[in-house]
């Protein structure tokens, strides 16, 4: 008996994978879906409807399945796996793509002087110690004020002063100043992203510094009344009441009192709850 | 002037990150929402269909009488703001359009699409007593129908489910975690009279079924279907399709950073690596050979440059002749 034989014979015992259709489906195997678009049996559809459409979904999902089942499939520990293609349906995003970040005035210092970041690693070997050690943060290396237990007085400094807290209080200074850095990028970053709207970053600094004076100078008891301006602090302007006309306009004036009645009265025109009222009347 | 939300601490920054647009999005979670008034059926509908959806989904159960997605979109957008959602499904009941179903898609908090369908025949989740798929797997879809390739409505509506159900994109699938499929049948039956006045010609069919693997003698298997539920008839009614242009922004495909080529490394077929090293063309006049008497340069080889750079070299051997 022929191999193949054995084959045919061993298939026969089961129902058929195949399914034969006038047009063939369109799939779209990343999102696992099959595109169908043969005419259905609409009066087959209509008096048998829930075992019509079992049966055709049947023969749609077994085509899916026999093309899922073509794909590159590799087997690994979580089962066997088909690897996908990609998708081909077009679905819209939830959010718009993300904009590039706007560089920092040391990147773009870098550009300009060619200069290329080289990647460090973390740890360093500390030789006094012989262990591995941070290169900087808690327990770095470069923490200047925690590793040495003596520091020789330079020579034309005062001799009397404290060097472990000059060495702390410039540590101090420095990060101050790294973090005004950072503020200065993030305004940089912002005024850039508003641009469009004819922002830039001195004027956005200048308008927030305005505000702060102005809020400081409400601090005092006169609520800076009888304070002394500053050398070119701008006028503040108040909110200015307007009034209308009083005389003009009859049909404007008739519908600004109609709101103000309408919003008094309500939709209904129930001035008197009286649900409410008859409550009252009754205690 | 940043008048940004700043986080607190770390675990607030990292769910703010988590909501950050990204090139690569996180799967679309849905809100299925009951409006100023429901039925039964519409209220039944929500919950299903939000069970297939789940893990990405959100159930309210509250009415709400400020939703009506086609007149006014506020609260569905500060609804959007609020949860990181960008799917909703509004039901509604009313004399005008019963047992109503409104599929909304947002894009940048604002929404994109939308289609109003009523339902007829439900059948609940509950109402088959077969066995059901697990949570958070991914559906096999057919959709069946010429129209959903020349009706712009049931385009959209298919392209709507299909963004509602694919769940999480993947690059590669267990092929024993391919349990339900999720079907969906349009007609365009124009000459059959419908109750329904407000709603377009013509029937979707949406249907559930649990898939079964036989034996069938080959590799791929035969599938057998069992009806899991929900299923509904849905006729379309209003809809809304999106803007060009924000449809234009929100279909931007991001400039996949490809992999950097590898040069010179190989893999060959017994899976070893094998480098393959430039060096360059090699001076042969440097080379050491092996040292005889007689290939000794001897004095006279040397020329007036040799002996300006090499001065020490011969000179030495000379004193010593």
């Amino acid at each position: 008996m022929d191999v193949s034989e054995q084959l045919e014979t061993q298939k026969s015992k089961y129902k058929s994978i195949a399914v034969e259709k006038p047009i063939p489906l369109q799939y779209d195997l990343a999102l696992l879906a099959g595109f169908d678009t043969n005419a259905l049996d609409e009066s087959r559809l209509k008096n048998d409807t829930d075992n019509y459409l079992k049966e055709y979904t049947r023969d749609g999902t077994q085509l899916i399945i026999n093309q899922i089942f073509k794909l590159p499939i590799t087997s690994s520990d979580l089962g066997i796996m088909a690897e996908l293609p990609e998708q081909t349906t077009v679905i819209p995003r939830e959010k718009p793509l993300p904009k590039p970040k706007p560089p920092t005035r040391w990147e773009r210092f870098a550009k300009a002087k060619g200069i290329q970041h080289r990647k460090k690693s973390k740890m360093t070997f500390d030789e006094a110690t012989g262990e591995w050690v941070p290169r900087w943060g808690y327990k770095g290396t470069n923490d200047d004020s925690t590793n040495d237990w003596l520091i020789p007085v330079p020579q034309n400094d005062d001799p009397f002063e404290d060097q472990f807290s000059k060495r702390h209080e410039a540590k101090k200074e420095r990060i101050v100043k790294n973090e005004a850095r950072h503020r200065r990028n993030i305004e940089d970053a912002e005024a850039e992203l508003n641009q469009s709207k004819g922002i830039d970053a001195r004027s956005l600094r200048k308008a927030e510094l305005q505000r702060q004076i102005a809020m400081s100078k409400t601090a005092t008891a006169s609520i800076g009344k009888f304070d002394k301006p500053l050398e070119g602090e701008p006028k503040l302007k108040g909110v200015k009441r307007k009034f209308e006309p009083s005389i003009g306009d009859v049909k404007k004036e008739k519908e600004l009192s109609l709101n103000i009645l309408k919003k008094i009265v309500g939709k209904k025109g129930d001035i008197v709850n009286v649900r409410k009222a008859i409550a009252k009347r009754d205690q | 002037m940043l008048k940004k939300i700043k986080p607190k601490n770390a675990r607030s920054k990292r769910a703010l990150q988590k909501r950050e647009p990204k090139t690569e999005e996180n799967v679309k979670k849905a809100i299925f929402i009951r409006g100023s008034s429901t039925s039964q059926i519409v209220n039944e509908a929500l919950s299903d269909l939000c069970k297939l959806k789940k893990p990405d989904a959100i159930n309210f159960t509250k009415k709400n009488n400020t939703i009506h997605p086609f007149d006014n979109d506020t609260s569905l957008n500060f609804f959007c703001e609020k949860n990181d959602t960008s799917l909703f499904v509004v039901g509604s009941h009313s004399k005008k359009r019963p047992n109503n179903l409104t599929f909304i898609r947002m894009f940048d908090g604002q929404i994109l699409d939308m289609v109003e369908v009523g339902i007829e025949n439900a059948k609940s989740l509950s109402e088959f007593k077969t066995s059901k798929c697990a949570i958070g797997i991914k559906p096999l879809f057919l959709f069946v129908g010429d129209l959903f390739e020349n009706s712009q409505v049931h385009k959209t509506f298919k392209n709507m489910l299909l963004d509602f159900y694919r769940g999480q994109s993947v690059k590669n699938i267990n092929l024993s975690g391919l349990e339900h499929v999720i079907s969906v049948t349009a007609i365009d039956s124009s000459s059959e009279q419908s109750s329904d006045t407000r709603a377009m010609p013509g029937i979707i069919y949406f249907r559930v079924y649990t898939t079964q693997f036989k034996k069938s003698g080959e590799k791929t298997p035969r599938i057998e279907l069992e009806e899991m539920g929900p299923s509904y008839n849905f006729r379309i009614r209003r809809f809304k399709f999106a803007n060009d242009d924000v449809y234009k922004l929100a279909t931007k495909v991001p400039k996949v950073n490809k992999p950097k080529k590898i040069k010179n490394i190989d893999v060959n077929e017994m899976g070893d690596k094998i480098g393959r090293i430039h060096l360059g063309k090699q001076d042969l006049s440097k080379l050491q050979t092996r040292k005889m008497k007689g290939l000794k340069r001897i004095a006279e080889d040397y020329t007036e440059e040799d002996l300006e750079s090499e001065e020490l070299v011969p000179l030495t051997k000379k004193q010593k002749a």
